[in-house]
């Protein structure tokens, strides 16, 4: 047990630089400047991209993403993957929007058995990868349809047994995804609030530590005493969370819930994590990374539209850069 | 060696000639009308079953998808139908072969539907995979009808009830054209550039446009995968890039995705939207006034009329007076929406 601890804290005293330094550092700069480049390029070709209206339209288009990515990094840094977020963010949202709607809860309290559901979900997941010995690909792809019918289960029966949208027009709840503090979107603020809170936490407790232990050296990590079934256990119950948030905010944007919410969002969120620096060896990645990755492919959908591009171009266009930026970072791996 | 081949080849010319020359005669004997003959019958979702009595109890099965709300009325009208058909005798199953329309998802459904000595079905063939397996129902004496949607390939089902996606697309262009003064910037959000649907109503109406109001620009086409929330984020940048945008066209689902995000930005009255079907989310933001039309397809005949039809054709011989039953395409707007529609409780 001391022994347990004081490795702990080997891995928590790691990364004790500057909060700046540990900045420039951090190996997502390539990608945050190629963001950056991008952004210039865009205000250049069209007039419209800097406009507040427009930037807030695509970080607002962007955080659900990043929300669920923060999850889905820490899966991936301890060397797992989860397929089925798309289907728990539907389920979940489902529910809330189910349980209000129609079954007439007290709004807060079907938002928070929203997020139960989407709790259980992961940690069911993170129970079959860890107890059951199931590859984590094969788990998440098994509950990616079992979340997708159950999300056709939640959604039927109001109108005979035909799957239906349901209404999600709680005020309140819905503030979670469509909500406007002045100009800024609400998603915004919650997006910047959970990166900055899992951000210490992956790099300032001793449970964040794990995570990355458990991802460079699994056997390593467990002969020195770090519990790796419970480490893969809470981030694969924390993603269901977070996928569950992020379904409840997208309900809350149309006050709607939709039974083909998050079909393919699970591409999207693995190729922001990856995009990040992310490696899905696992090991090493950080939330910052999947939310600069997250930004790359909303700059480059907004930049589509504006500059009034071909869509199949845009579709090449995301994956040419996704395979771009992963090639890149193992080309500046080999030569450090 | 050369001889037998010539045999072997010349007894497969003769069986095919055979087998050609009976199913011509079959057919002849049928007159089923030609595969892409188009009508629009005026019996139209409230066709009768002819008043005869079969000796033996019937079943008919009609597949379909319980997916999305698009398919309430569908299936109301295939209930309707079988209890229209229930003094006959005649079962009518409506069966929900998987959660998407694929070709693999309602071909295994058909060959089911075949093995359960099904008397006839009705199937959606949106996809050209489909048609084989039409064709083994059909050469196993069951006849097929079609609906919803049904692939260009041809085979052999005997009737199609639906709409003409490309004369909804040009009703859609028409409406759109009438709406911004025949003049202006457009946008189109389609479902999926790979559906062959979304694909035809999208040129329906870019064709129109370009025919017949060269002074309308397509400013930008985009696919959101039927999904409202990616139609709002693209309805938002359509308005970010052209501040004078007129018009915003959604081909399959999620235009209150798109409606939510016009709405939001207060342009309701500078933007007009088209878009299509009855589902209660549209028609709300129709009733708002922030969604200009919608064009209707007529669900409930599509779910109706092929159970009914194909109860007539086997036990009374009829035949309708073409292959292709076009259902109404309705442009419901903010004025005529009490017709169609009423917000449930």
């Amino acid at each position: 047990m001391a022994n347990q601890t004081a490795k702990a804290q080997s891995f928590k005293d790691k990364p004790k630089k500057s909060f700046f330094a540990s900045i420039l550092k951090t190996r997502e700069i390539g990608v945050f400047l190629f963001l950056i480049v991008l952004c210039i390029a865009m205000s250049f070709l069209s007039e419209y991209f800097l406009k507040p209206q427009n930037l807030f339209n695509v970080l607002r288009g962007m955080s659900t993403t990043a929300i669920m990515a923060i999850g889905v990094t820490m899966i991936i840094i301890t060397g797992g993957i989860d397929l089925s977020i798309g289907s728990v963010m539907a389920a979940s949202g489902m529910l809330t929007a189910r349980l209000i709607t129609v079954h007439g809860f007290y709004p807060w309290l079907a938002f928070a058995i929203g997020i139960g559901l989407g709790v259980v979900l992961g940690a069911i997941n993170g129970l079959v990868v860890t107890r059951l010995r199931v590859n984590p690909f094969i788990t998440t792809l098994g509950m990616m349809s079992v979340a997708r019918g159950l999300t056709y289960l939640l959604a039927s029966g109001i109108q005979g047994t035909v799957a239906s949208n349901i209404p999600l027009k709680d005020p309140g709840v819905g503030f979670l995804g469509g909500g406007y503090i002045g100009p800024v979107p609400f998603p915004l603020i919650e997006m910047i609030f959970f990166v900055i809170l899992f951000t210490y936490f992956l790099n300032h407790t001793v449970l964040g530590r794990q995570i990355y232990a458990v991802g460079s050296n699994e056997s390593a990590a467990h002969l020195s005493g770090v519990n790796d079934r419970k480490v893969k256990l809470f981030v694969y119950t924390l993603t269901g969370a977070f996928v569950a948030f992020g379904g409840i905010m997208n309900a809350g944007l149309l006050s709607t819930a939709m039974t083909n919410t998050g079909t393919g969002s699970e591409m999207d969120v693995i190729a922001a994590v990856v995009l990040g620096g992310t490696s899905l060896s696992g090991g090493e990645g950080t939330i910052i990374g999947a939310v600069i990755g997250a930004a790359i492919m909303a700059v480059i959908r907004n930049a589509f539209v504006l500059l009034k591009l071909p869509q199949s171009a845009q579709t090449i266009v995301i994956g040419v850069v996704i395979v771009m930026a992963v090639a890149l970072d193992q080309l500046r791996k080999r030569n450090k | 060696m050369k001889k037998s081949s010539i045999g072997i080849l010349l007894f497969a010319v003769l069986s095919i000639m055979l087998i050609a020359g009976v199913t011509a005669v079959f057919a002849a004997d049928e007159a089923l009308p030609a595969f892409d003959s188009v009508c629009q019958p005026a019996d139209e979702g409230t066709v009768k079953p002819v008043d005869i009595k079969p000796e033996k109890p019937m079943k008919i099965a009609v597949l379909g998808l319980e997916n999305n709300p698009f398919w309430i009325p569908v299936k109301e009208g295939t209930l309707k139908a079988a209890e229209e058909l229930k003094p006959y005798g005649v079962t009518v199953d409506w069966i929900v072969p998987g959660d998407q329309h694929t070709a693999e998802v309602f071909g295994a459904a058909i060959e089911a539907a075949i093995a359960q000595e099904y008397d006839a079905i009705a199937t959606v063939a949106g996809d050209a995979g489909v048609a084989p397996f039409i064709d083994k129902a059909v050469a196993a004496g069951i006849p097929v009808a079609t609906f919803n949607a049904e692939t260009l390939t041809e085979n052999g089902r005997m009737i199609f009830v639906g709409a003409d996606l490309t004369k909804q697309g040009e009703a859609a262009g028409k409406a759109m054209a009438e709406a911004i003064g025949g003049k202006g910037k457009i946008a189109i959000i389609t479902g999926f550039f790979a559906v062959e649907a979304h694909e035809l109503r999208r040129k329906g109406l870019v064709d129109y446009l370009a025919a017949n109001y060269p002074e309308i620009e397509i400013v930008a086409t985009v696919e959101n995968t039927d999904k409202a929330d990616i139609a709002f984020t693209q309805a938002n940048d359509f308005m970010s890039a052209n501040p004078d945008l007129a018009g915003i066209y959604v081909t399959a689902g999620g235009p209150f995705g798109a409606a939510k995000a016009v709405e939001d930005a207060g342009k309701a009255d500078s933007i007009k939207l088209i878009s299509y079907d009855f589902v209660d989310e549209t028609m709300e933001y129709v009733q708002k006034g922030i969604i200009y039309g919608t064009v209707g397809q007529d669900p409930f005949a599509q779910g109706h009329d092929p159970a009914i039809r194909l109860f007539n054709y086997l036990v009374g011989g009829q035949v309708p007076e073409c292959a292709r039953l076009l259902t109404r395409s309705d442009l419901v707007t903010k004025d005529n929406i009490d017709q169609f529609w009423t917000k449930p409780e």
